[in-house]
């Protein structure tokens, strides 16, 4: 059983020590990020910003234990990633954390409801209809309940993206480029219903982006260029 | 030549990357199996053709139920033409306590004149080659004559009441054929002996045929004058015209051969549109490239035209070599039903193969890859742009002409190629109807049911056409191995389980007129109650109201199967006690000229009351009018008739008589007494003959089982097209869900669920369509109550579980495999 009480005290949610990715390739190895060096305290927003291929989405990754480093770790809520096989870092994600793509990532064959649903069904919560309702309602989508990704706008799916998120009430929200498949007057709406939720649960925020105005926002900005920190 | 060389290059291409795997397998299935099915007929048909004339031990033969004229005979020898003779007849030999139905037949010096007899010692293998049959006073015998009477080489073996030395095993006669008569150990003997045996007398069911060779000139002159001598019973075969036919038994297995090759390749064609249609949705982006770069449609056509082309050359090619295989497995398992030397295999067959495997591609992969023309330029732009679907007209239309022609070959029959093909396509679409109902029916229940349940039933759900197909293909390959199974399991047994307690189980045949009261006062003597003792005149029906019966019968029915030999001819004062007259009156003394017609025999024949019957005994011919119709038990085991005369209308003729009785096991004694006491007389044990049936449907299934596999390797290919058809969507579904926290053992789990409930579904639609096949199989030709079977309810599901749960689970385990980080980099 994993350990998921969260210390409310100030003690780092997110810890990464000399964090770094490398790939084989035909030419040699490719270092996609290196020693990425990092404390995130819980509440905490991050914003992660740098060019096209400086190792933004592929530190986010690392640190969401979607990917495993080639070296150092990644320690969340003093659970050392690199230690959990794919199962655990699994049930650390359904347990810890939530996301908020690009490409919202909603799955075509189910509805609102049940896309919204699906974290707390597979942590076998008792109430994940009414939890999922309210929090659709939350984001302005309870008429759209019954309704699959094919029949909802853009800025709609990243709603219900965004109730998926939320609904596990996670200590940790990591967003890739959020709002980079929307307008930005959607766009816009999305980031402060975003940060609103984000306040209400208390969430520690990690947010990959290009934008600096949005990043402006988070309380603390790291840069990367060519997989370091700058 | 460069278009030729980009499609080579494209061809290579995709083959490495795995893309074309599915699609070439199932084309291997499909055209193995054909090309294996096409050698086998091939070989059969030109074993009987180019082998004529060893087949028939002569350049003409005479078959006769009874001697042929003596002037003939001289007419032969004054042509310089050499001839020969063989009679047949089953008799039972009994030796050391244990008793055996064989095929006796007696040949004449000179036979064979055309091909070899072969004769080996017990223990060794060799074969001798001989021009000539056994000496008189000794006897050639099937190898499995000599364990089951515990004889060995030496001892004396009785046939009748002649007994003979047993000098060698007979491996090899040139014109044994495979039906049911030489299925039955042989016994040869030298013709000399034939009287001394005392089992030939007038009336007895003897299979007579004269073998005539020599320069062609004086056999044609013969042949011209002989032939308008001959009365319907005598058939004249030579080798041009005529020729020996198949037995029943092969001729029926080639035909289910034929059959269940289309269904593979029906199951294997589905496949093959799958793989085509998910090989050219991947290649929307490239041709709409393509197009951009300025290529016509036309060209769009030919570039990809000839990939396949090339893929199905080489897919045939190699399906041809794995047919060529497969057929030798088909010849061994149907071993000893086949004549014993067989043409060898011919490479026109081998093209056939080939032409199918690309008949099939042309089918089944043309509609799906003729949409590639239409993906316009645009698409570059507007990746969601997807070209208009092929006209359902042309998929199904293609596919069901190709199935037609196949069918067609196989029946060369244009009445039962439209049965087959309506009543198969009717089946279909019902069948396919009932699941997607099914289907339908379970996506009610999705929101009932817990998240691996849910998710599992949504995959099968997600793509319903495909899951349909998926369902049908191994529905079918259940049923057809749930038939196999049952026939050749169940089926005896249970006829022979439902037959009264105490009902005969031994027809005697060939009672002389003079020894029949002694017989029968035997038997009374001995406690044992027999049936009713009906004289037996052998003859055959040639008109109807004047009219040739061959005109009315349609292939393969019970009335083609009547004319084509001679009945067994009785009269009667009162028609049996279990026979019913349907139509018209039973007779009380009634005057001589009327007959009483079995009712699905003269439905078959459409015989109608008052029709004038003729029949020929012999050279004779007499003729007969319908009295009446009645309907018969046929499975009481007494003597049972198609046609009953009335008294004095077979007077003429010479007359053997047939009863039936009971005995028990603790009796069978009492058979040695009387086979001594009455050597000519037959008896058969019905046990006997049904341990021989079995033994023909056990080499028949088993044949029939080797292409069933290929079915289900077809079935395999059906399924792993949808799966691959979806894999990336699964893939992807995979990797969401497991960021969100999903572990691989609950992705596994609805795997498991997905492609059980497939398998159950698949087990389930078997078991309905095997009970249904089963239960007309009894009730319809079998005439005996049907019990449903709860092994088929329970077996079929598990088996379709566990095996497409196993494969579909095995298909998809990339899913499970890849990082959840695929999400991302979408």
């Amino acid at each position: 059983m994993l350990n998921t009480h969260i210390d409310k005290t100030n003690s780092p949610i997110i810890v990464t020590e000399q964090l770094g990715k490398t790939v084989p390739t035909s030419e040699g190895i490719l270092h996609i990020l290196s020693s990425v060096n990092l404390i995130i305290k819980p509440g905490e927003s991050l914003a992660i910003v740098g060019e096209s291929g400086s190792g933004k989405s592929t530190l986010l990754s690392l640190l969401a234990g979607l990917d495993t480093p080639s070296t150092g770790r990644v320690v969340i809520n003093g659970r050392d990633l690199t230690k959990l096989d794919e199962d655990g870092r699994a049930l650390l994600r359904n347990e810890l954390v939530g996301f908020v793509f690009q490409s919202f990532q909603l799955l075509p064959g189910l509805t609102a409801l049940e896309n919204v649903m699906l974290p707390l069904e597979l942590s076998g919560h008792a109430q994940a209809e009414a939890a999922a309702r309210a929090l659709l309602d939350r984001v302005g989508l309870s008429h759209r309940l019954t309704h699959t990704p094919r029949q909802l706008s853009g800025g709609e799916q990243q709603r219900v993206a965004l109730a998926r998120a939320f609904v596990t009430r996670p200590a940790i929200l990591f967003a890739d480029e959020p709002t980079g498949n929307l307008d930005s007057k959607t766009g816009a709406y999305i980031i402060d219903l975003l940060f609103e939720l984000n306040q209400e649960q208390h969430t520690t925020l990690i947010l990959v982006t290009h934008d600096m105005s949005l990043a402006g926002r988070c309380q603390r900005t790291i840069r990367l260029d060519a997989g370091s920190m700058v | 030549m460069k278009r030729f060389n980009l499609a080579l290059k494209l061809l290579w291409r995709d083959s490495r990357s795995g893309e074309l795997t599915l699609l070439l397998l199932a084309l291997l299935i499909a055209v193995s199996s054909s090309t294996a099915i096409s050698l086998f007929a091939d070989r059969l048909h030109r074993t009987m053709t180019v082998q004529a004339a060893e087949f028939l031990a002569g350049d003409l033969v005479v078959a006769a139920p009874a001697l042929i004229a003596e002037v003939w005979l001289t007419k032969a020898g004054e042509l310089g033409l050499s001839r020969s003779q063989t009679s047949e007849f089953a008799s039972v030999l009994l030796e050391n306590n244990e008793m055996l139905l064989a095929s006796i037949k007696s040949v004449s010096g000179g036979y064979p004149l055309r091909g070899k007899l072969k004769t080996s010692d017990a223990e060794s293998q060799d074969e001798t080659v001989v021009a000539q049959g056994p000496e008189a006073g000794s006897t050639w015998v099937d190898k499995r004559i000599l364990p089951a009477l515990h004889l060995k080489i030496g001892d004396t073996l009785t046939v009748g009441e002649k007994a003979l030395t047993i000098s060698r095993v007979l491996s090899y006669e040139p014109d044994k054929r495979g039906d049911f008569y030489s299925f039955s150990p042989r016994v040869m003997i030298n013709q000399s002996d034939l009287a001394a045996t005392g089992v030939i007398q007038p009336g007895s069911h003897v299979r007579y045929a004269f073998q005539f060779s020599g320069d062609e000139q004086a056999l044609a002159t013969f042949k011209d004058w002989l032939k308008p001598q001959l009365n319907p019973s005598q058939k004249m075969l030579d080798i041009h015209e005529d020729r020996p036919e198949l037995g029943s038994a092969l001729q029926r297995a080639e035909r289910y051969l034929g059959l269940s090759s289309i269904v593979v390749i029906l199951i294997a064609g589905v496949a093959i549109a799958m793989a085509t249609r998910r090989y050219t949705e991947r290649h929307f982006n490239a041709t709409a490239i393509l197009r951009c770069l300025g290529c016509k449609q036309a060209e769009i056509i030919w570039l990809y035209g000839l990939q396949f082309l090339v893929l199905g050359l080489v897919a045939s090619g190699v399906g041809c070599g794995l047919g060529w295989l497969a057929q030798f497995g088909l010849f061994e398992l149907l071993k000893s039903l086949l004549p014993q030397e067989l043409a060898s295999p011919s490479w026109l067959a081998v093209f056939f193969g080939l032409i199918t495997g690309l008949a099939i591609l042309l089918g089944f992969a043309l509609p799906p890859l003729l949409r590639l023309q239409k993906v316009s330029p645009l698409r570059v732009l507007r990746r969601d742009l997807e070209p208009l679907p092929t006209s359902g007209w042309l998929i199904y239309g293609l596919a069901l002409a190709i199935i037609g022609g196949l069918i067609w070959r196989y029946t060369e029959d244009p009445k039962m190629t439209s049965i087959i093909l309506g009543v198969g396509t009717l089946a279909l679409f019902g069948l396919g109807t009932a699941i997607y109902g099914l289907l339908l029916l379970a996506r009610k229940l999705l929101p009932k049911m817990g998240l691996n349940w849910r998710f599992g039933l949504q995959g099968l759900l997600r793509n319903s056409e495909a899951s349909v197909s998926q369902i049908l293909a191994f529905s079918i390959t259940l049923t057809a191995m749930a038939l196999s199974f049952s026939v050749r399991s169940d089926l005896i047994d249970n006829w022979q389980q439902q037959l009264p307690e105490q009902a005969p189980n031994h027809f005697a045949l060939n009672i002389l007129p003079e020894r029949q009261k002694a017989f029968q006062d035997e038997l009374q003597q001995a406690q044992i109650a027999s049936s009713r003792f009906y004289p037996v005149v052998r003859g055959r029906l040639v008109t109807i109201n004047n009219e040739a019966v061959q005109g009315r019968v349609s292939k393969d029915s019970q009335g083609e199967g009547a004319t084509q030999r001679e009945l067994s001819l009785t009269w009667a004062v009162q028609l049996p006690d279990d026979n019913k007259t349907v139509e018209g009156d039973a007779w009380q003394a009634a005057p001589s000229g009327l007959v009483s017609v079995e009712q699905k025999l003269a439905e078959s024949l459409k015989i109608k009351l008052g029709d004038q019957l003729t029949f020929t005994v012999g050279s004779a011919q007499f003729s007969a009018k319908v009295a009446n119709i009645r309907s018969v038990q046929w499975d009481t085991m007494r003597p049972n008739f198609y046609m009953i005369f009335s008294p004095g209308t077979l007077d003429n003729f010479p007359t053997m008589y047939m009863t039936s009785f009971y005995l028990a096991d603790s009796q069978k004694n009492l058979l040695n007494t009387l086979l001594k006491k009455y050597p000519a007389i037959t008896i058969l044990e019905v046990d006997q003959i049904l341990k021989q049936f079995k033994m023909i449907l056990t080499q028949l299934t088993k044949a029939i089982n080797l292409l069933l596999y290929f079915a289900l390797a077809a079935g395999f290919t059906v399924l792993f097209a949808a799966v691959y058809a979806t894999l990336d969507q699964r893939i992807y579904e995979g990797a969401l869900m497991r960021t969100l926290g999903a572990r691989r053992g609950f992705l596994r789990a609805t795997h498991v669920i997905e492609f059980g409930l497939l398998g159950i579904l698949a087990g389930i639609l078997a078991a309905l369509a095997s009970e249904a096949i089963l239960y007309a199989l009894y009730t319809r030709v079998m005439h005996i109550d049907y019990h449903p079977s709860f092994q088929l309810w329970g077996a079929l599901p598990t088996i379709g579980a566990a095996t497409v749960g196993l494969a579909g689970y095995w298909g998809v385990r990339q899913v499970v495999r890849q990082p959840p980080l695929q999400v991302l980099r979408r």
